[in-house]
């Protein structure tokens, strides 16, 4: 059997799993074939894609589609149970810094309708709720918290509100209506500090007025109360310093992971199993220490690969930094089939993949990551780092691609296009991706494909 | 040596054979797009060979572009018409620094460098409102060939406004105009100017002239009077307007067999 890297469809994982099983493969206790995801939870998407072939990756997507499965078990278990929502990043660290207390993010339910091709009916749903086609996806929680098929009704529900896009606001507003009391905080927008203002320094080369981070800290103070009261246990600074810790260490390996597949010469990685691993990141998929060893076996693999020159992309693929993370995952195997490979990305959460200052006070290091957020501050600044990374990765092509109905993006996506085409003149398109993209295949094709057209044209020019 | 384009459009299939050693489209020919899209282009190709009396062996390479081009499965390689329109009118037109391409389906701004590399590109084909579609639309309705809406709109002295932006409700739209005695010219110049200013929101970003007019929908006279209006700087129509994205599919195979 062939064992080198490369790109499989399910029929053919289902040969693969059992060639691995009668190798002797060791999984963990949510391990198991790729396809009974289809066949038990109807995520039908999964026969359209492709995936990674190493045990790795296979983990990494049984890890991602058994989260229901390790929310109900921890409950099971006395677990308290947290979601929160629109931070991406900052409270689970809090949440996962009490013993008994786990975090989850609702807001993931916006993959459901793409995962399981719409059969769910989440977003009809949502719409006989009030919430229609002109919101983001992520309306498909909605109904998920009725239902409670897709994640247990959580202990506490805790929300930003502030400098968060109004079509999150209204969505989470007729939540809470609708009987699902929420713990609201506040994140202000992010501002450049004046002249002669006290300031602070952010992650991610950003800087604050020293007024919002104590904003900030003060939210993240009454959240840390209210996440104590439901642990029965005060969540001191020791125990946030331990947690920063091991997010940290997560936020370490998907740096690490991440430096090492895009500079690799060629992909030694799918871009679908970057995006799944980068997604980690927010709130680790309901546990921590596994995360961990997700991530350590996936970087393992990736190191092996480059080690021995193996790799799933061909090294004349264009190098494309892709901005946004994609409302049907199919986007990815789609950009990678018209001759692209990821060089590097922005999926809306950097601030949750930069490191939290470990010499500051936790709650003050907290703040100012949760104030780093790419969508609290200027599209401008969002470009800038954009900007940086396409040029340390050496991008050749820009993608951005659009969620239909969310509001953070509307315009953001020309605005990133323009300073990207000015800053550095590589060719650079907007492309809008919903849930189930089949019908826009040819166009989205089209695009893809022109744009790699563009890049190898120019690459000819220059040589 | 001799090199076949392939545009398989939406509503039209087109083929060239070019001649690389002699620089010239040795012939030409189209057919309507249906179900059985590579049988036709098949036929059309062979026909073509047969009309300039060659066989298939003297075809150097093929290669297929536009909506259908994947399911051309003897053409050697598949390139996005983007890139193939840009060749094509930089073949025939070199100053061209925009193209305007308006098909049966979409519409394309694409903007051009130096030696005719796109640089930058827009697209619709999201909507029919700014393609051929809705010409067809308004053709069929008022039950008039493609000349003759073309020639009802010359003699239209103000055109009407056509303020949805969907084609579906601009037909309801047309119909009370109608209705209400505003003069049919009127209306159909309307119609070419709901397109023009459709299209116009694709180039705002970035059309420099000389901007050339390629697709199908650039035979319909009236249509590049209707850019200039929008955009405020002439529109040339391009040689053979129908026949740029096979052209350029024809020389792209030309260039890469040159490396």
């Amino acid at each position: 059997m062939n064992t080198s890297p490369r790109k499989l469809n399910l029929d053919e994982w289902d040969g693969r799993y059992e060639q691995l099983r009668r190798d002797g493969l060791r999984e963990p206790g949510y391990g198991g074939p790729l396809r009974r995801h289809v066949v038990r939870e109807n995520d039908f998407r999964l026969e359209q894609l492709q995936f990674d072939s190493s045990p790795a990756s296979l983990r990494l997507w049984n890890f991602l589609l058994t989260e229901n499965e390790r929310l109900r078990q921890a409950r099971a278990n006395g677990d308290k149970i947290v979601g929160t929502m629109k931070d991406l990043g900052t409270v689970p660290v809090m949440a996962y810094a009490l013993p008994g207390v786990r975090a989850f993010y609702p807001d993931g339910a916006w993959w459901t309708p793409c995962l399981m091709e719409c059969s769910d009916r989440l977003l009809q749903q949502a719409e006989a709720m009030g919430i229609d086609a002109s919101f983001c996806p992520v309306r498909a929680m909605l109904p998920a918290f009725e239902n409670g098929e897709h994640f247990p009704k959580p202990d506490l529900l805790v929300c930003s509100t502030g400098a968060v896009c109004d079509d999150f606001s209204a969505i989470a507003q007729r939540l809470e209506h609708r009987g699902h009391p929420i713990f609201w905080w506040e994140i202000p927008r992010r501002r450049q500090p004046a002249s002669g203002e006290l300031a602070c320094a952010l992650p991610g080369n950003l800087a604050a007025p020293t007024i919002q981070v104590d904003c900030v800290r003060a939210e993240l103070q009454r959240i840390g109360n209210a996440l104590g009261e439901l642990a029965g246990r005060t969540l001191d600074d020791g125990g946030l310093a331990a947690g920063i810790r091991t997010a940290n260490q997560v936020r370490r390996l998907l740096d690490t992971l991440r430096r090492t597949v895009y500079s690799a010469p060629a992909a030694p990685l799918p871009a679908l199993e970057m995006l799944v691993a980068e997604m980690l990141a927010i709130h680790f998929c309901s546990d921590r220490e596994e995360t961990v060893a997700v991530l350590e076996d996936l970087l393992a693999e990736v190191q092996s690969r480059v080690r021995q020159n193996q790799f799933v992309i061909g090294a004349d693929a264009v190098r494309i930094f892709w901005v946004n993370p994609v409302a049907d995952l199919r986007a990815m195997n789609l950009l990678e089939e018209l001759g692209g490979r990821i060089c590097g990305s922005d999926y809306m959460f950097t601030h949750a993949l930069d490191l939290i200052p470990e010499n500051l006070p936790p709650l003050e290091a907290l703040a100012r990551t949760a104030l780093a957020d790419p969508m609290v501050g200027p599209t401008a600044d969002r470009a800038a780092r954009i900007v940086r990374e396409c040029q340390a990765g050496r991008a050749e092509a820009l993608v951005v691609s659009r969620i239909p109905g969310a509001s953070h993006c509307a315009r953001e996506g020309e605005i990133i296009l323009e300073i990207v085409r000015r800053e550095i003149g590589i060719p650079a398109i907007e492309l809008e991706i919903p849930p189930v993209c089949d019908a826009m295949l040819a166009t989205l094709g089209s695009r893809l494909q022109a744009l790699v057209e563009i890049a190898r044209s120019k690459n000819k020019a220059k040589s | 040596m001799i090199y076949a384009g392939i545009d398989a459009g939406s509503r039209s299939i087109k083929v060239v054979l070019f001649d690389t050693d002699q620089s010239q489209i040795l012939a030409s020919g189209l057919t309507d797009q249906g179900v059985e899209q590579e049988r036709l282009a098949a036929e059309l190709f062979e026909k073509l060979l047969k009309d300039a009396g060659l066989e298939r062996p003297r075809i150097s390479g093929v290669v297929a572009t536009g909506y259908g081009r994947n399911a051309i499965r003897f053409a050697d390689t598949t390139i996005t018409e983007i890139t193939c329109h840009a060749r094509g009118v930089h073949r025939l037109a070199p100053d061209a620094r925009t193209i305007i391409e308006i098909g049966g389906q979409d519409s394309k701004v694409i903007s051009l460098e130096d030696g005719g590399r796109v640089r930058d590109f827009a697209m619709n084909d999201r909507c029919a409102a700014g393609t051929g579609r809705f010409l067809e639309m308004v053709a069929a309705r008022l039950d008039m060939n493609w000349e003759k809406l073309a020639e009802a709109a010359r003699q239209s002295k103000t055109p009407a406004l056509i303020s949805n932006m969907c084609v579906v409700f601009a037909e309801t739209e047309i119909i009370g105009l109608l209705a209400d005695g505003k003069p049919l010219p009127d209306v159909v110049a309307g119609v070419q100017n709901a397109i023009a200013t459709r299209v116009s929101a694709l180039a705002v970003r970035f059309v420099s002239p000389p901007v050339y007019f390629t697709g199908g929908v650039a035979l319909q006279p009236g249509m590049a009077r209707a850019l200039e209006e929008v955009l405020a700087c002439p529109v040339h129509v391009a040689p053979q307007p129908q026949f740029t994205g096979a052209l350029g599919a024809a020389l792209s195979v030309e260039n890469k067999a040159k490396g």
